[in-house]
């Protein structure tokens, strides 16, 4: 008998027959040929079928060149540098190397640095907009999510005149002192970091914000009723009250920053190369493929163990706030 | 506004800090994107130094031969990225919400994976996929990957408003004699258009913009435009660049204030979930 699936809870409604085929398998009996014909046809197969053409899709051209890719991790090359399937742990050894171990550490540290960063500016940026901004509050949303749409490389070319040497940037901070001649961000780590930051902050302002429009505001009166000052009340009222939305956050920008080739690329040097760069580098320079997937599956693995580490972490909160 | 918001203000003090670095935030948002538009219309070549108005970097757009025939193919590319993934995403969506079948839960896990999967990684895989089949990267390569990746917004986007939808105005139509595809044709397609008419230009947006998927699946030759705009920042200054910068940010801006719009045109509040993040 087919199980239940009650997963959605939107179009539950009487009429329906808890016994029924509800998940039916493609042999079974036309629906017709049972008593509760009426009900039946309710319950159409047209659902179903509607599901199918996607899912081959999905799988056909995202499940299979995924496993594609874990498969070439195990493959070699031959003496032309065509990739050969195999089994052959020579790539998956070869990541051992301790300059990919560097790159890697170097892409954990500069993703991480940049969800840190991305969440000082998110967090008083969110504050601002979801506490200040009255009747402007969807309008400035959307004057930042706008230009987050418009093309990332122009974006990240403009950003990186914005910060070059004779830039407006490092202009304004000789002009007050703040940086001397030989202040430079282009081709330096900063440089990378603040293109991340610029490329993702987006992300973090968006949850942030949607949290802080779900918090009890009554909560920060209190604080202050309590005489907490702004910093106080905000460390240990506004934070634990949106931390899901600063979690989801984190992941949103991690996630990309540290798949990203373009800010490195762009904004760093030759020594801050990131684990995207690799990749592309293995892809289209180099041409070892099966080393480049074996790669690709070794910046997989970090994510899933972070997003592993995420899900543990959202599913204490929720059974915390059950209780 | 609210009772507690006006109570609020005067019982708080302006946080001043959190308003600075939104306004220096607003400012570092927008001033790269302000010096491509500025720039695109510098009469020099200088990148720091604007040296009189002219419009000679579009002139000069005009006859790039290569940038013109790359803008053609990210428009092809959009389109039949926009086409493939409404008919596969709205498909799909319908029966997300309303099937019961366990083929259900499968495909709304799998259409997860290119949300939180770095797009390199997507790339990569594309990649490998065609070239394992002997499919010599082209424009059709580039179609095939972006409808994968855009099928997902599409369901993203669709499927809360298909859950939000009241399925008693398709039974009152079958009530009154319609087979559940003329239910679904007449009833709950034309409910669900502003929807799927703003996640059109919303993928037509995000395809036409997107660089890594379309950068691991192209062939030689015509590139997609924002592939050209790589290789071409990656060799120094090129101010065509900055007008082809400036007419690409004007097109996406255009594009999604119209995809925020079209659900107020049809008279519904709020614009796309995906958007406002809720």
């Amino acid at each position: 008998m087919a199980t239940r699936n009650n997963r959605t809870g939107t179009a539950v409604r009487p009429p329906q027959d808890p016994a029924g085929p509800i998940a039916p398998p493609p042999d079974r009996t036309r629906p017709e040929a049972t008593p509760r014909a009426r009900t039946r046809t309710r319950q159409p197969r047209l659902w179903t079928w509607l599901l199918l053409p996607g899912t081959l899709w999905m799988t056909g051209f995202l499940v299979v060149s995924l496993l594609l890719v874990a498969t070439l991790a195990l493959g070699t090359t031959d003496p032309l540098g065509n990739p050969r399937f195999g089994l052959n742990f020579a790539n998956l050894t070869a990541l051992a190397d301790p300059a990919y171990r560097t790159v890697l550490l170097r892409s954990l540290g500069y993703a991480l640095i940049t969800c840190l960063i991305s969440l000082a500016v998110a967090y008083p940026v969110a504050y601002a907009i979801a506490l200040r901004g009255g009747r402007f509050k969807n309008l400035l949303i959307a004057a930042i999510v706008v230009p987050f749409f418009a093309n990332y490389l122009v974006r990240m070319y403009g950003w990186s005149v914005v910060l070059s040497d004779d830039g407006p940037l490092l202009k304004a901070l000789r002009a007050i002192g703040l940086a001397d001649e030989g202040t430079k961000i282009l081709q330096t780590g900063v440089g990378v970091i603040a293109g991340l930051v610029y490329g993702f902050v987006v992300f973090m302002i968006i949850p942030l914000y949607a949290a802080m429009e779900r918090m009890d505001t009554s909560l920060i009166e209190a604080g202050r009723d309590l005489y907490g000052g702004p910093l106080r009340t905000f460390l240990f009222v506004t934070v634990p009250a949106t931390r899901q939305g600063a979690a989801a956050g984190c992941v949103l920008v991690f996630l990309p920053a540290m798949g990203d080739f373009v800010s490195a690329q762009l904004m760093g040097g030759p020594d801050q190369i990131m684990i995207g760069n690799l990749i592309q580098d293995k892809f289209f320079q180099g041409q070892n493929w099966p080393l480049g997937s074996a790669l690709t599956m070794l910046l997989m693995a970090v994510l899933f163990l972070g997003m592993l580490g995420y899900l543990r972490r959202t599913r204490k909160d929720e059974a915390e706030a059950a209780r | 506004m609210s009772t507690p918001q006006r109570r609020r203000r005067g019982a708080e003090r302006r946080p001043r800090f959190a308003l600075a670095v939104t306004a220096l935030f607003f400012a570092l948002l927008y001033l790269p994107v302000g010096v491509v538009v500025l720039f695109s219309f510098n009469a020099q070549k200088s990148l720091t130094v604007l040296d009189g108005v002219s419009l000679r970097w579009y002139t000069a757009l005009l006859h790039d031969e290569v940038l013109l025939d790359s803008l053609g193919m990210s428009l092809r590319v959009s389109l039949a990225a926009m086409a493939g993934s409404l008919v596969l995403g709205v498909a799909l969506a319908l029966g997300l919400v309303r099937s019961r079948s366990r083929l259900g839960s499968f495909a709304g896990l799998i259409m997860l994976v290119p949300l939180i999967t770095p797009e390199i990684v997507t790339g990569v895989a594309a990649m490998l996929l065609f070239k394992g089949l002997g499919i010599t990267l082209s424009t059709t390569t580039v179609m095939l990957a972006e409808i994968t990746f855009s099928i997902s917004y599409v369901t993203v986007i669709l499927r809360s408003r298909i859950a939000a939808l009241n399925p008693e105005v398709e039974e009152a139509a079958m009530d009154l004699g319609a087979t559940r595809g003329q239910a679904l044709r007449l009833v709950t397609l034309p409910a669900l258009l502003p929807s799927i008419l703003a996640s059109a230009v919303l993928i037509f947006a995000l395809v036409f913009d997107d660089f890594v998927l379309a950068y691991f699946t192209t062939g030689v030759d015509p590139q997609p435009l924002s592939v050209r705009i790589y290789s071409a920042i990656r060799f120094g200054v090129q101010p065509t660049i900055n007008a082809v910068g400036t007419l690409m940010l004007a097109g996406s801006i255009g594009l999604i204030v119209l995809a925020l719009a079209i659900p107020r045109l049809f008279g519904r509040k709020g614009g796309l979930d995906l958007l406002s993040g809720k």
